[in-house]
């Protein structure tokens, strides 16, 4: 069982691990159940940060910079992400009151 | 200008003339279409008749059509007398048929007029094509061309539907006979690895001199199925039944089928391939037999026709026949003589009965005309020296053309020809009866109550000069060939000698004296016809043999037509619907299905795409650790 040297005390990489699963479980759920769109795009996110845990915990265990680099990336990619869903958001706003995704079934075949 | 250009000159005008008129030709004022239709004709016959004063003869060639190994096929023009002699009948007469028409199809509307009048000039092309081919492949391009403009000219009425079957017919009959002559070229080429004239003639066994014996089996393959050609085309038995229905068409469509073009085109054809015939005496001796039969059989069933055209279309039948008779013993020029002659009166008949039909508001029952000899003389002058011609009365063309091709068969004396001599004897004498028969019944007599015209108008002058000039021609033509009876010339027969040979033997003192009683008889029964009736109304299974032509058209409709459409009927019925069309109708119904189906899952709810998409992602994580777990 390895540990991380943080800022003096030491905690079990474990931990870090167990965190990043129940964040992305709860950022899963979260897609899965909810209906309002902000919220769903706020899931995302959770989804997306528990992974940078992950990345950044593993990093640290294996001195290895990679991972670091990677949840940079992957937060620039959320911050673009955020930008384009928010504006499709705001459109279907303005256009009509759309607080259930459930709404939003044009394409249903 | 070259003779060279001048012959090709000859297919070039017809040709610019279809094109003109195909295209919206009929939009321009009327007079345009007038001047055109018969004025590329006549250019030809100016060009024809340019040659024709030069003595020019030659093999031209223009360019290669297809080259492949030792297939070659040049575009070459092949002028010698017989094909100047053929291009001045198809010109001449032809171009006034094609100006007559000018009268006799006024009433048509602007675009019909001009589609008739392109066809015609299609036809004109295509049969110049057939005769300054030089090589068998143009051949056969123009005979089948010939075939495709019949079939478009007999439906030309294409909103009536028996002249649509009829049309139909005529290609059908037609294309048979197209298929003997590519399979006949077929033949010749594998033999002797050329399709030009000049180089299969000189390949020929008795060519140059070399010495042969008769009897070649190749030759004899090949000659016959020339001959199916030439018997389709000019509607000789057993594949005539296309001539008569093709009454269909307008009267001067018949008229140029029957006179200037598309029958002649069988004779010339033996004329033509005579080298090829000469030495084949099996194929050379049917088509002699043929021709008498077909005389005799035509003649036969003309005596009971009510309709004028119908019974005009089996006197050309049996004129053709003799035409056949003729070549087909050997007398060639003597059967392009009475082509000549023929070319003259029947196309008289022709326009002479459409100026009838014209006045009669399309009548064609002979029986509903009567007393039309004080109403329309003109037409009855010309009419009834078409008649006499037909008939082979002294001194008009027919009376010339006939007693040679019978004088010939006579004088040559073996037993072919003189069978045939006997059949082309009875056959004069029939033509003498219906003719007869014909002329008084139309124009002698009282008028018929049921004559749909009380008082008929003469045709106008357009219609009336073509059919005086052919008048003319009828009347006078037999001085070209008058040596059989001791004075004048042979102007056709030495006119011909450089292509089918001179006159092979002599008409005697003694035959010509047959002929003449022979002849005589024909004209006693054109003039008795007045009184007697046929005997055949006396036996009354005989007048229905004649009447239904001898059960031609019911035996090849239950022989061929019938069965041909029951199999058909089965094929639809039992195998397109059921198998082919159910497989595409239900390909179409399964993916009509199957699309229902699968849109269900595009349900369009977000939560729905999200929890497939996690399924599976942890399905694909589950599988790897599972395997990587087994490892």
């Amino acid at each position: 069982m390895s540990t991380l040297d943080i800022g003096g005390s030491h905690l079990d990489t474990s931990w870090f691990l167990v965190l990043s699963a129940i964040l992305f479980t709860l950022g899963t759920v979260g897609v899965l159940i909810r209906r309002n769109p902000l919220v769903i795009l706020i899931s995302i996110e959770l989804m997306l940060n528990a992974a940078n845990l992950a990345l950044v915990t593993f990093s640290r265990q294996l001195q290895n910079i990679d991972g670091q680099l990677f949840a940079l990336m992957s937060m620039t990619v959320a911050a673009a992400e955020a930008v384009v869903g928010l504006a499709i958001l705001v459109d279907i706003f303005r256009t009509r009151d759309a607080e259930d995704v459930d709404d939003l079934s044009e394409l249903r075949g | 200008m070259s003779n060279q250009t001048l012959a090709l000159l000859i297919l070039v005008f017809p040709a610019a003339g279809a094109l003109l008129l195909a295209g919206r030709g009929w939009r321009l004022p009327r007079i345009f279409t007038v001047l055109v239709g018969p004025g590329v004709v006549w250019a030809s016959f100016v060009c024809v008749l340019a040659l024709f004063a030069g003595k020019a003869s030659g093999d031209f060639t223009y360019w290669t059509w297809i080259k492949s190994g030792s297939f070659d096929v040049p575009f070459n023009i092949l002028i010698d007398n017989l094909s100047i002699f053929m291009c001045l009948v198809i010109t001449g007469v032809g171009g006034l048929i094609v100006s007559y028409s000018v009268g006799y199809m006024e009433h048509e509307d602007d675009p019909s007029y001009g589609r008739f009048f392109c066809y015609m000039d299609v036809f004109i092309f295509s049969m110049l094509l057939l005769v300054l081919a030089g090589n068998f492949v143009f051949l056969i391009v123009g005979w089948a061309l010939v075939g495709l403009s019949s079939y478009l000219l007999i439906g030309f009425w294409y909103q009536r539907h028996s002249a649509v079957v009829a049309a139909r017919k005529a290609f059908v009959m037609n294309v048979i006979g197209d298929v003997g002559m590519i399979l006949g070229t077929f033949v010749l080429f594998t033999q002797y690895h050329a399709v030009t004239y000049a180089k299969v003639f000189d390949a020929l066994p008795c060519a140059n001199g070399r010495s042969c014996i008769g009897g070649d089996q190749t030759l004899e393959l090949a000659a016959f199925l020339l001959l199916i050609g030439a018997v389709a085309k000019s509607a000789q038995l057993p594949l005539h039944t296309w001539l008569p229905d093709a009454m269909e068409g307008p009267t001067p469509v018949s008229a140029l089928i029957h006179a200037a073009t598309m029958v002649t085109a069988g004779v010339y054809l033996v004329g033509r391939t005579h080298p090829i015939f000469d030495l084949a005496p099996y194929a050379h001796g049917a088509v002699a037999i043929i021709g008498a039969v077909t005389a005799l059989f035509a003649a036969t069933i003309a005596i009971v026709q009510v309709d004028i055209k119908r019974v005009l279309a089996y006197s050309t039948m049996s004129q053709i026949g003799y035409m056949f008779l003729a070549v087909g013993i050997g007398a060639y020029s003597a059967g392009f003589f009475h082509l000549l002659s023929h070319a003259f009166f029947k196309a008289l008949l022709f326009l002479a009965a459409g100026n009838i039909i014209h006045a009669m508001h399309d009548e064609q029952d002979m029986r509903k005309y009567g007393g039309l000899w004080n109403q329309m003389r003109p037409t009855s002058i010309a009419f009834l020296v078409g008649s006499l011609s037909l008939v082979g009365v002294i001194p008009f063309v027919g009376f010339f053309s006939k007693e040679q091709i019978l004088g010939l068969a006579f004088a040559r004396g073996d037993l072919l020809s003189g069978s045939v001599w006997v059949i082309g004897a009875l056959t004069a004498l029939l033509t003498g009866f219906y003719t007869g028969r014909m002329w008084w019944l139309a124009f002698w007599g009282k008028p018929s109550p049921q004559r749909p015209v009380e008082h008929p108008h003469e045709a106008p002058p357009v219609m009336l000069v073509p059919v005086a000039i052919l008048a003319v021609l009828a009347a006078v033509g037999g001085l070209l060939e008058t040596r059989a009876l001791g004075f004048g010339t042979s102007a056709v027969t030495d006119f011909l000698a450089s292509v089918v040979g001179p006159q092979r033997w002599e008409e005697s003192l003694p035959v010509v004296a047959i002929g003449l009683v022979t002849m005589i008889l024909a004209t006693a029964l054109f003039y008795g016809a007045m009184r007697i009736r046929p005997w055949s109304s006396r036996v009354p299974w005989a007048q229905r043999l004649l009447e239904r032509k001898y059960y031609f058209d019911d035996i090849y409709d239950g022989v061929f037509v019938r069965p041909l459409d029951r199999v058909a009927a089965f094929l639809q019925r039992d195998i397109e619907q059921p198998v082919i069309d159910a497989a595409v109708v239900d390909t179409g119904y399964l993916a009509r299905w199957s699309a229902a189906e699968l849109s269900l899952t595009q349900s369009g709810y977000f939560r729905n795409y999200v929890l497939v998409f996690v399924v599976g992602v942890v399905a694909i994580a589950g599988v790897l650790l599972l395997v990587r777990a087994l490892t």
